[in-house]
């Protein structure tokens, strides 16, 4: 009957009510959606970088990303890929063979990283052959093809066709070339990426080298996230003398980011509820002004202070729940349909693309944040609600009832 | 043993540059069963005694007992339990909640006494009967005439079983016929269910049904007299 009691209350003053009813809603579906764009760009880089180059997990000689050199690479990588290929949890496995040194073209040259890959395995785990905008993705069967980025080609003036020169360090310490002719052209989320990694064929980088097999980095593909920890710490344990990580121990800025866009999404909602904190609470404290003398007559006859504190406390809790339940309902609505037809940032491409997120947004929030938003509200009405409580509950009902 | 004794009681309000001595040296003594009124011009202390003896303000010095029980000795959450379980009030603008039906209106102090949902209900319904209004049970206090929402009241302040009801002024928003049918009400329970019923009026009405008349002035007891 108390929880009527407040139910009803809050509906005395409609237009009141519905005032900060429709603020709270308004505010929250804002926060909510800003929030979820924020995710949604924060995923975006995330599945950008994936599906680019990182994969799942990623395995390399112990200390390789501190030395980048051509020496270092996997020692056993025949026996790995043996049993990566025969694991009921891999999707697909793309050995790479890495090695830094400089692309030259007639009129600029620039430092880059020459990935060399089996196209028909690194399709399975990276999406390269999907962004290509210019030629193809290794199509011939001919000697000596690269694929290179958008931005490199502007940066070298290259174009399909073009002849590219790469030189780098061999084996043996000594100085290795290899001509190639651009055959596709990619432009991926990130620029960074476009201009500094050249792909060619594993074949005709082996050839130079005069190499058997090597591999520097060996990325896989899982069947789905959830296998991603337990499976890397199944190769650390089956290989402790490689270096195996996951793609989140790989770009740590990246899942640092994504923990970040949570991070503002909670502050950005806390800062909107702080603000109509305000707003409830003025309204409550006129509720309150409002009712003087039935507040009086109710301790008069026997309600407890508490129980009035507690009355006035459910009656803010309603207010800002009604309002926070609306808020988070049309946010919600709002982020599956924008989840589902995306939003076309097109025209901000090119800063978005520094930071290797795409022009199409998904904005996205984690169920959990919908449960932390609801309790923020319900903490946020006790606050709202603590100054018209005491107010309420301090009445001296003998002059409270002679109150008009 | 007296239902309510009140001793000495003085009450002094400081709260202006010239204190005002409100209640002056009051004694009396209120049975059981009595229908009594308390009378006088504005500013006597009729309402101040009304506030004393609900226990909704304290005196300044003096005490008063309801049936033996210094109810100013009480700590402030037992003076609200007590009010609750032996106090029954009547105001001058009924003083109804708005949102709440006739019933539940009647039904909200039981609650605060924890009776449960189906006792409500049941006792509700048949202290609406008694006043007269079962079939305005489901009406909220908009849909009632003043007279009608005064009944509520009575029934209100009758469902806690209390020892006593005070009523302040309570046919003053009323017509004639209206104080009139309430005054029937209020008569009948006090000799059917032995209700005591203390008003506070300058209603002139009122004070030809009442059987005891205690006039104040001053913030003394003038005279006090069976009718």
């Amino acid at each position: 009957m108390l929880l009527a009691l407040a139910w009803k209350n809050i509906w005395r003053n409609k237009k009141r009510s519905l005032i900060v009813v429709i603020a709270i809603t308004f505010g929250l579906w804002g926060g909510l959606l800003s929030g979820a764009i924020m995710m949604g760009m924060g995923e975006s880089m995330i599945k950008s970088a994936i599906s680019r180059d990182l994969a799942h997990i990623q395995i390399h000689k112990m200390h390789y990303n501190r030395d980048k050199l051509i020496t270092n690479y996997i020692p056993n990588s025949k026996e790995i890929l043996s049993q990566l290929n025969q694991s009921g949890e891999v999707k697909a496995v793309s050995p790479r063979t890495l090695i830094y040194g400089m692309a030259a073209s007639p009129e600029s040259s620039f430092g880059i990283r020459i990935v060399g890959i089996d196209p028909q395995k690194a399709k399975q785990v990276t999406d390269i052959h999907e962004k290509i905008v210019k030629g193809g993705y290794f199509e011939s069967d001919r000697k000596n093809q690269c694929v290179i980025g958008q931005k490199l080609a502007k940066r070298l003036n290259l174009k399909i066709r073009s002849k590219v020169i790469l030189s780098f360090e061999g084996l043996e310490e000594d100085i290795k070339y290899l001509a190639c002719r651009v055959t596709g052209i990619y432009d991926t989320e990130s620029s960074q990426f476009d201009e500094t990694n050249l792909y060619v064929r594993q074949s005709d980088l082996l050839r130079i080298l005069e190499s058997e097999a090597i591999y520097h980095e060996i990325a896989i593909l899982l069947n789905s996230t959830r296998l991603i920890d337990p499976f890397r710490d199944q190769l650390k344990a089956d290989y402790n003398s490689l270096q195996i990580q996951s793609w989140n121990e790989l770009a740590p800025d990246l899942e640092f980011l994504s923990v970040t866009m949570q991070n503002f999404t909670y502050l950005f909602v806390a800062i909107i509820l702080f603000a109509l904190l305000f707003g409830i609470t003025n309204t409550m404290l006129m509720s309150v002004v409002d009712r003087i003398r039935e507040l009086g007559v109710l301790i008069a006859i026997g309600m407890k202070k508490f129980k009035v504190f507690i009355m006035i406390l459910l009656e803010t809790i309603f207010l800002s729940l009604t309002g926070g339940i609306l808020g988070i309902i049309i946010g919600g609505l709002s982020i599956v349909y924008f989840n589902f037809a995306g939003i076309n940032l097109t025209a901000f491409a090119a800063s978005l693309e520094g930071f290797g997120a795409s022009a199409i947004l998904y904005p996205f929030l984690p169920t959990v944040m919908y449960i932390i938003m609801t309790i923020m509200i319900i903490v946020a009405a006790n606050l709202a609600a603590i100054l018209p409580a005491w107010k309420a509950m301090h009445l001296q009902p003998s002059e409270a009832i002679r109150t008009y | 043993m007296a239902l309510i004794e009140i001793q000495h009681l003085d009450k002094i309000y400081n709260s202006s540059a010239v204190a005002v001595h409100a209640l002056n040296d009051v004694t009396l003594n209120v049975e059981k069963k009595e229908f009594t009124a308390i009378v006088g011009p504005s500013g006597s202390g009729k309402t101040t005694m009304l506030n004393i003896l609900g226990g909704l303000d304290k005196p300044s010095s003096g005490f008063i007992k309801i049936e033996g029980t210094d109810i100013f000795k009480l700590k402030s959450s037992e003076l609200i339990d007590y009010r609750l379980n032996h106090i029954g009030f009547v105001f001058q603008a009924y003083n109804l909640i708005p949102v709440f039906t006739a019933r539940e209106n009647v039904e909200f102090i039981m609650l605060l006494q924890g009776v449960s949902k189906k006792e409500r209900e049941k006792q509700a319904m048949a202290l609406l009967d008694s006043v007269g209004l079962a079939d305005r049970s489901n009406s909220r206090p908009n849909q009632l005439s003043g007279g009608q929402q005064q009944r509520v009241a009575v029934a209100r302040s009758l469902a806690s079983h209390p020892d006593f009801v005070l009523a302040d002024e309570p046919t003053a928003n009323l017509d004639s016929e209206s104080a009139g049918d309430l005054l029937d009400l209020m008569e009948t329970l006090n000799e059917s269910h032995n209700m005591t019923f203390i008003f506070s009026t300058h209603d002139d009405r009122v004070i030809k049904r009442a059987r005891r008349i205690i006039t104040l002035q001053d913030g003394a007891v003038k005279s006090d007299v069976m009718n």
